[in-house]
């Protein structure tokens, strides 16, 4: 059993995601290598949270993912909990509470309540499978994903709430949802949203969006506004990126990382240090672990055994993907800035937990899948 | 859920297909993101170096040393001194917290506002800041001790003018980053200047310099050195006969210009009111001015040696003795007077211009008639600037040839009506001193570079023949005989043959017409009459009191200047024979006793020498008085040139007791190559004739005490033997 259990792991999978790891510990290595008193004690630290997320990671593999269907909704309610208990004891860093604190520890219980919800909404949608035809069949399934992520705009946390967007519409197109409604839905709130963001800016409509969420978006638009204030970190991180060239300025060499240019360069704004450090091939290379990391997904995802464990894999997908598309825009101005890590690269010990814990959950579905041979 | 949980084909096809079509979506977004990363850093990649780079590098300009300005025996007169200024970097200055502290610090020892200071060493957004620039040495010592964080020191040069006021109107003025702005710092701005170099120095987001990082110096290439034709001990007599006017005559204005006669070398020139260019900000703006190139006046009776050349070349003098002076000439119905109320009665040419008769004058003038007079009106250079190197030069202002009548005939002739500044009229002047050959005043003898060798070269330049050489001979004659027996009385130089015109004007009014009290005394001269070397013209404009004629207030002025002149030049008295002129000079002749001078300041040992009455000259180079002659104790009469032996004759004068000296060969010499010589060998010189010299009264080679009097003949060239 132990031996046919081995075999039965996805040993690409996992051989990837140590790529990613090797890849965040060497240029975690250079971009923390100015910041506190000891250059490695950031790589340690990060090293330490790829261990702990490991042991979930294995843990999660061996109870089988198809338990959770039967306490789904207890899960969902841990969630919603978790979630209510950020607005009540939670920590204010950076003027957001998405932080608990247990003494010294910190914990972002956002970053696993996306976890929590792709598993309880899997299993949401697998009992609707082939009944999501009608927006009266579509209404529970935003309701049920509306309460959570309100919870965490209230934080205020827009990224994860996006996240979560992302992750629903992926897993409704997987569950068979009717396209049309998806794409108008898609459409008519970009709509919205942009005829939101028209009416704040020309006729002074009010919305529930913090200064510096605003200051984002303007930004975005005019990205060479205000270069020594809100436009400062995109600016120095197109600089950054752009006069990496080609093969890069070397590791350790990059003078906006090294030189303090460049903030957040260890945690959201790693990527930067990619792209100036080692250059186009450098970049271009991370993007395509985590293009055969979504593809090594759907491979999965092709193969479970149920309904399922494939939308569990593809919210999964949706999810690493979403925010690999995000945070990679946001460093070269295709995207508005907003705080979310590079997945398994930036330095933060809850989101590497979170995503060795979905790797844990790739893993188990795929171990579980339909061509078993005992 | 328990639905599928049997099933063998779980997962419907459906499932399938959405999940490779989701798979594409995420490709083509991926795609997308490479795209736009190859066009940032593949594409766009230098310009985005260039941009990282601007952030980071900063570029501090490094002042090259400026040249010197030396006089024409390479003393040195204005320098550039290496000074700190004080900086800061201000980010480094918040990061260590003393803000407070260091301003105090800063604002006790450099005397500034503590508020001042601390705005700018705390200020945001930058990485550097001058604190204060070109700080005294002893300052910088005292701030270095304290070793202020933040606060930095960098090499940059300071003018400093060495001697002072002296030739300051010459030399002019520089700003704070030594660019210059006035005198001959602008007009040999480029070459003084140098080719700055600068420091790049990498910086990180605090503004923080780094101490390993980037860094590069292009070294500054040191300006050029210009050598002027100023000889800096005549400018210093010059100077010393302007501050004893002042003093006495206390005027509102005077210059005084000497120029070398056959090159049209200026070798002084003083304005009064002056200033330390050093201290130039205790001193009015209007002291600054060069009066003897931006401003004019009327030459008054000066100018009539113009008048006279013109008419001499013209021939257009009446017959011998045709002058009558009734005291008044009727011009046009109208009346002019004469300076000398009952006339001059009969007078030949010689003795109207001895007489500086203005009924004379206004005769000859007639008789060159308007298309004569101007004609050598342009011929001297009037109207048009000189073209000396100075920054703005006048024109001047003349009469306007189609607007001119008799009567301006008449008042030009005697030097009225036009205005020119008095660097045009000793260019005139020095013309006839030179043979008739006009020569472009000259400034500056050369530019060299930083090893001393000649980068560009300026050689005398004849702007025209104006006259010729009989006509300037003869009237330098007859000016000789203005001196001896004329208005120029005053100017008469024992031993030496000087000629000179002076001149009295009425200053004329802003408004027109002339002002009641205020004159203009002036004379013009040269020396030595037969063969002129040196002339000289001295200005006053409205001295105080009585008397006010050129006359009495610049003759004397002339003279002073001229006998220092003469000598330091080494151009020896030759006339014994003539009398001194029964002359309102009125100095008792009495003997002086050598004062001690060897050890002093050149400067000091001449302000004694002239207390005592006795002249000036100097050998060598250097501003230590090594060695005099003659020796202190000795007596001599009033005048006497002492001669101070500078630093570079300090092997001669090692032992106090050089009494014996060995008699050089000076034959085959020119007068002033034999002086040279002898003086250098601490002989005194007795000429006998004039050319090069044929023979010598003791051998060369021959051991004498010092001071003896060694006679040669000279002879003309055409007279030497085979």
């Amino acid at each position: 059993m132990d031996r046919k259990f081995i075999k039965n792991v996805d040993w690409t999978l996992v051989a990837l995601v140590a790529l990613l790891m090797t890849f965040s510990l060497i240029v975690l290595s250079s971009a923390s290598a100015n910041i506190g008193a000891d250059r490695w004690d950031f790589v340690r630290k990060q090293a330490l949270w790829m261990g702990i997320g490991l042991a979930a990671a294995i843990a999660l593999v061996f109870v089988s993912y198809q338990n959770a269907a039967r306490y789904s909704w207890y899960l969902y309610g841990f969630t919603l909990l978790l979630l209510l208990s950020v607005i009540v004891w939670g920590t204010d860093i950076n003027g957001s509470q998405r932080w608990i604190k247990f003494g010294t520890f910190q914990f972002q219980p956002s970053e696993l309540a996306k976890l929590l919800l792709i598993v309880t909404f899997a299993d949401f949608l697998s009992k609707r499978y082939g009944k999501l035809n009608t927006i009266t069949d579509l209404l529970p399934c935003f309701l049920y994903m509306a309460l959570p992520m309100a919870l965490i705009l209230i934080q205020p946390d827009l990224g994860t709430s996006l996240v979560l967007v992302a992750v629903m519409m992926g897993m409704l197109l997987i569950a068979g949802a009717n396209k049309k409604i998806l794409l108008s839905l898609t459409v008519g709130g970009f709509a919205i949203i942009s005829t939101a963001l028209a009416g704040y800016f020309f006729w002074g409509l009010s919305l529930p969006l913090q200064d510096y969420q605003i200051m984002r978006l303007v930004i975005f638009f005019n990205p060479d506004m205000d270069p020594a204030g809100f436009g400062y970190q995109i600016r120095q991180s197109l600089i950054a990126i752009g006069s990496g060239g080609l093969i890069g300025k070397g590791l350790y060499n990059g003078s906006q990382v090294q030189l303090n240019f460049l903030p957040e360069h260890h945690t959201d704004f790693i990527f930067a240090v990619v792209g100036e450090e080692l250059g186009f091939i450098g970049a271009a290379a991370l993007l395509l672990l985590f293009m055969f990391l979504i593809l090594r997904s759907i491979r999965i995802a092709l193969d479970a055994r149920d309904v399922f464990g494939s939308l569990i894999v593809m919210g999964i997908a949706s999810m690493l993907l979403f925010q690999v598309l995000v945070n990679v825009g946001m460093t070269i101005s295709v995207m508005p800035i907003t705080g979310l890590p590079l997945p398994f690269v930036s330095y933060g010990g809850t989101s590497m937990l979170t995503n060795m814990m979905a790797l844990g959950l790739l893993l188990n579905v795929h171990i579980r899948r339909q061509t078993i041979m005992f | 859920m328990g639905k599928g949980e049997d099933t063998v084909f779980a997962t419907p096809v459906q499932v399938k297909k959405r999940s490779t079509q989701l798979f594409l979506i995420f490709a083509v977004l991926m795609i997308i993101l490479i795209g736009r990363l190859f066009w940032i850093q593949v594409l766009q990649g230098d310009f985005y170096s260039a941009k990282a780079e601007e952030v980071r590098l900063r570029d501090l300009p490094v002042e090259a040393k400026r040249g010197t300005i030396y006089d024409r025996n390479m003393r040195s007169l204005a320098v550039s001194i290496s000074v700190d200024s004080v900086v800061a970097n201000p980010a480094e200055v918040r990061r260590r917290g003393q803000e407070r502290e260091t301003a105090q610090h800063l604002s006790r020892i450099l005397e500034m506002d503590e508020e001042d200071v601390y705005e700018k060493i705390t200020r945001k957004n930058t990485g550097f800041v001058w604190v204060l620039r070109k700080v005294d040495p002893e300052k910088v010592a005292q701030l270095r001790q304290l070793s202020l964080p933040g606060i930095d020191y960098i090499p940059e040069s300071r003018r400093y003018y060495e001697k002072g006021k002296l030739a300051s109107h010459i030399l002019g003025i520089t700003d704070i980053d030594s660019r210059g702005l006035e005198g001959l710092e602008l007009i040999f701005d480029q070459q003084l200047r140098g080719i700055p170099g600068k420091l790049v120095a990498e910086y990180d987001a605090a503004n923080r310099e780094l101490p390993q990082a980037q860094h590069a110096f292009i070294r500054p290439v040191d300006g050029h050195g210009v050598v002027l034709t100023i000889d800096e001990t005549i400018q210093y007599i010059v100077e010393r006969e302007l501050d004893k006017l002042e003093r006495e005559r206390n005027p509102k204005g005077a210059t005084v210009i000497v120029m070398e006669a056959k090159t049209g070398r200026i070798l002084a020139l003083s304005n009064r009111p002056t200033f330390d260019p050093n201290e130039r900000h205790l001193y009015p703006d209007a002291s600054r001015r060069n009066r003897a190139i931006n401003d004019i006046y009327e030459p008054g009776s000066t100018f009539k040696i113009v008048t006279a050349a013109a008419a001499m070349e013209e021939r257009a003098l009446e017959d011998t003795e045709h002058y009558q002076c009734p005291g008044y000439i009727m011009v046009d119905k109208q009346r002019l007077r004469c300076w000398k109320h009952e006339g001059h009665g009969q007078q030949d040419f010689a003795e109207v211009v001895q007489n500086s008769c203005n009924p004379g004058f206004v005769t000859i003038g007639m008789n060159l008639g308007l298309d004569g007079f101007y004609r050598y009106l342009h011929a001297f250079g009037f109207g048009t600037p000189t073209g000396i190197p100075m920054n703005g030069e006048a024109s001047g202002i003349l009469v306007p040839r189609n607007a001119a009548k008799t009567i301006d005939l008449a008042t030009m002739s005697i030097g009225q009506a036009n205005a020119m500044t008095p660097i045009q009229l000793i260019t005139a002047i020095s013309a006839v001193a030179n043979d008739g050959k006009l020569m472009k005043p000259q400034l500056v003898e050369k530019v060299i570079d930083a090893q001393g060798a000649v980068v560009e070269k300026f050689e005398p330049e004849m702007v025209r023949k104006v006259v010729s050489k009989e006509t300037a001979e003869e009237l330098n004659l007859i000016l000789e005989s203005v001196v001896t027996y004329g208005t120029g009385r005053n100017a008469y130089l024992e031993g030496y043959r000087v000629g000179g015109k002076t001149g009295t004007a009425q200053k004329i009014k802003p408004g027109g017409g002339y002002m009641e009290r205020e004159y203009v005394a002036s004379f013009v001269g040269l020396a030595p009459a037969n063969d002129p070397e040196i002339v000289a013209l001295v200005v006053v404009d409205a001295p105080e009191g009585m008397p006010y004629y050129g006359g009495l207030v610049a003759a004397p002025i002339f003279r002073a200047i001229m006998v220092d002149t003469l000598r330091h030049l080494g151009i020896q008295p030759q006339v014994v024979n003539q009398q001194a002129p029964t002359a309102m000079m009125s100095e008792a002749v009495q003997e002086v006793v050598v004062p001690q001078l060897t050890g002093l300041d050149i400067y000091e040992a001449e302000q004694i020498l002239s207390g005592v009455t006795l002249g000036v000259a100097s050998e060598g180079f250097g501003t230590r008085v090594v060695g005099q002659l003659p020796k202190a104790g000795e007596v001599v009469s009033p005048r006497t040139a002492v001669i101070l032996y500078l630093d570079d004759h300090e092997d001669v004068f090692q032992t106090e007791e050089a009494t014996e000296t060995i008699c050089p060969d000076v034959r085959g010499k020119t007068i002033r190559q034999a002086s040279e010589l002898l003086t250098r060998a601490g002989l005194s010189l007795e000429i006998y004739g004039t050319g090069l010299a044929g023979s010598q009264s003791i051998e060369a080679g021959t051991k004498v005490p010092v001071g003896t009097v060694v006679r040669v003949d000279f002879l003309p060239l055409d007279e030497q033997g085979p």
